[in-house]
């Protein structure tokens, strides 16, 4: 399936270290991972696993201390030229997870969303600035009378829609979700989510979206990284991953997701993922197709456990 | 119990753009800056009483023309040591002068100094405590300045370059100066570094915002709070230091009259004739508190965080 699809965002062998010598830190370790044009790419896992630290390094917040990202096959980490900057920052955007915090409390909505085009002057004059502003509020369901309004007036929900707002009005090819919805209240999620798929359609945006809440990754990624301990274990097709779920720290991830079903979740086996598999295979481990598309951290002594696994659950399936 | 019928219920349309109205009055920070400001009783009094002791100590000298270094009564000893009546509401002093004319003199004097002092170490405290605070490479270089400088005692300074530079009010300022920016610079210093790394200002770098832009849009609307604080507690206190200086004889030289000269000049008098030495303390006492409350207030005041009552 990678064949035929125009590779959008490359992460190659990236590391990422925090501190210097005996206190160094390693996030994130030898992440490779393709995005393609059109997708949403989910990474999941769970509280600092590394997830919102690749998100960072790609949109060039933080350092990348070894290996390559490329945007549209770009070199886009390390030391750029101003015009290369420039070109990252009008065509890679963050919405953030904490909508409370990442809007400048001291500025009107007006100066927030309008921010980026104030930077690379991307207006013609005031009343085109205007203009934008006020059709980037109405695509997100904002009135344009809230322009002279402080980011404290506004409820959760409005001030993420703020935040996504300001992103698109860099016209940006790809977008970059820190887990948007995580902050936000349960009964608005969905409003921001379809707000996401609807400039998604539009636009031809791509999105890589951060969580940790798999219930939504899986109703809106496409394909899905499975992220432990700053090493990817795990990239597969959302359904397959859902379908398959092999590595065991996927499995044992899926399991967390509760069910509403009483009687399913007293007959749950709770699976404790055991560090040791991740272990063995850390040394001399890479990630390596299964099924195509399908790809699991491990290494040569591995596969064959694997790949009874898989066929087990491929068993299973038929049975039922 | 009546029948459900149709005709009982009315077709309502949902429309979600109602739902995204903001019902409240709209918000101004400086208005509500000094909503606030005034709605403190005591903060209004103590500025009424600053500022008619700022008038006073601006127009005051400009009627009496007072000049301590002109003594026409200095061989009449009927003139001097009057105590407080209704011709000189403060006496005069022991060369015959109206006390009334020179502390307005000495207060402008001080005052002068205090603002000026004031001024200069938190237009160079912010400006290098921004920059401090925000390169790595700059606040490698200036923790060691700041360092070495706060480690020097800062009265060792100021008598050094007391001696050096001469006994006027612009060398004071400049003594004063020197001696406290480094404190100011650090202490905005530590502001930045606490909101330097929050999200919203990640935010603006994916944005594309310049760091200036960062600092002046960002940064320093947050720091208002702090800084109107630091400036009120840096009035009073440069009042003080400078009282305290003249009193130990290192600050203005003779030909000039400040709180602190008159403190220092009329201390051997606390006992003989008290309202000597106890009406320029109560002035000095006076302008601190007042500024201070003034300068509390109005620091508490620009906090955005006490609007939302």
């Amino acid at each position: 399936m990678s064949g035929n699809k125009e590779v959008l965002v490359e992460v190659k062998n990236v590391d990422i270290t925090f501190g210097s010598g005996k206190k160094i830190f390693r996030a994130v370790t030898n992440a490779s991972f393709n995005i393609y044009k059109g997708e949403t790419f989910a990474l999941v896992g769970e509280s600092g696993s590394g997830k919102t630290t690749i998100a960072r390094a790609i949109i060039r917040l933080n350092n990348t201390s070894a290996g390559e990202i490329l945007f549209k096959g770009k070199k886009i980490n390390g030391k750029l030229s101003k015009e290369d900057r420039t070109w990252v920052q009008r065509n890679i955007q963050m919405i953030f997870q904490d909508p409370a915090a990442s809007l400048n409390e001291r500025a009107t909505i007006d100066y927030c969303i309008s921010e980026g085009l104030y930077n690379f002057h991307l207006y013609k004059d005031e009343a085109d600035r205007q203009r934008k502003v006020d059709d980037a509020l109405n695509a997100v369901g904002l009135l344009p009378e809230h322009k002279s309004r402080y980011p404290h007036e506004f409820s959760g929900g409005q001030r993420q829609r703020v935040g996504i707002a300001r992103a698109m009005i860099m016209e940006p090819e790809f977008i970059i979700a820190d887990e948007p919805i995580s902050a936000l209240d349960v009964s608005i999620r969905a409003q921001v989510l379809n707000l996401m798929n609807k400039f998604k359609d539009e636009r031809g945006l791509t999105y890589m979206f951060i969580a940790h809440d798999l219930s939504v990754v899986r109703y809106f990624a496409d394909r899905i990284a499975v992220i432990h301990n700053g090493r990817i274990v795990e990239v597969a097709p959302a359904l397959d991953l859902f379908r398959y779920p092999i590595h065991p720290y996927t499995q044992s991830l899926l399991q967390a997701v509760p069910m509403p079903d009483p009687k399913i979740e007293k007959a749950k086996q709770l699976k404790v993922y055991d560090n040791s598999v991740e272990e063995e295979s850390a040394d001399d481990g890479a990630l390596t197709e299964i099924i195509p598309g399908h790809y699991i951290f491990m290494n040569e002594k591995q596969r064959s456990g694997f790949e009874a696994k898989l066929k087990e659950m491929k068993e299973l399936e038929k049975n039922q | 119990m009546t029948e459900m019928n149709r005709d009982l219920f009315e077709l309502q349309i949902a429309d979600d753009s109602e739902s995204e109205h903001i019902a409240s009055p709209q918000y101004s920070y400086w208005r509500s800056v000094f909503r606030k400001f005034f709605s403190s009783k005591l903060a209004i009094f103590m500025m009424i009483l600053s500022l008619i002791v700022i008038l006073l100590s601006i127009f005051q000298p400009m009627f009496s023309g007072y000049d301590p270094n002109v003594t026409p009564n200095i061989n009449r000893p009927e003139m001097k040591y009057i105590r407080p009546n209704s011709t000189y509401w403060f006496g005069t002093d022991d060369v015959g002068n109206s006390l009334f004319d020179a502390v307005w003199k000495g207060t402008g004097t001080s005052l002068f100094i205090s603002f000026m002092a004031t001024f200069i170490t938190t237009v160079l405290g912010v400006v290098i405590g921004m920059w401090w605070g925000f390169s790595k490479r700059v606040d490698a270089i200036m923790i060691e300045v700041y360092n070495i400088v706060s480690n020097i005692p800062a009265t060792l300074i100021a008598m050094i370059l007391a001696y050096a530079l001469g006994a006027g009010p612009w060398q004071l300022i400049f003594a004063l100066a020197v001696t406290s920016w480094v404190n100011n610079a650090y202490f905005i210093r530590v502001q930045v570094m606490i909101i330097r790394d929050r999200e919203y200002n990640l935010a603006s770098r994916c944005l594309g915002t310049p760091t200036w832009k960062i600092i002046t849009h960002n940064i320093l609307p947050y720091l208002v709070s702090v800084i109107m604080t630091s400036v009120s507690r840096d009035v009073p206190s440069f009042i003080s230091y400078e009282v305290f200086l003249s009193y130990i004889g290192v600050g203005l030289g003779q030909q000039y009259i400040s709180l602190g000269r008159m403190i220092q000049q009329y201390s051997p008098y606390m006992t003989s004739t008290p309202y000597l030495f106890w009406i320029p303390v109560a002035i000095s006492a006076l302008i601190s508190v007042s500024l201070y409350i003034v300068g509390q207030t109005l620091a508490d005041a620009s906090d955005p965080r006490t609007h939302m009552v």
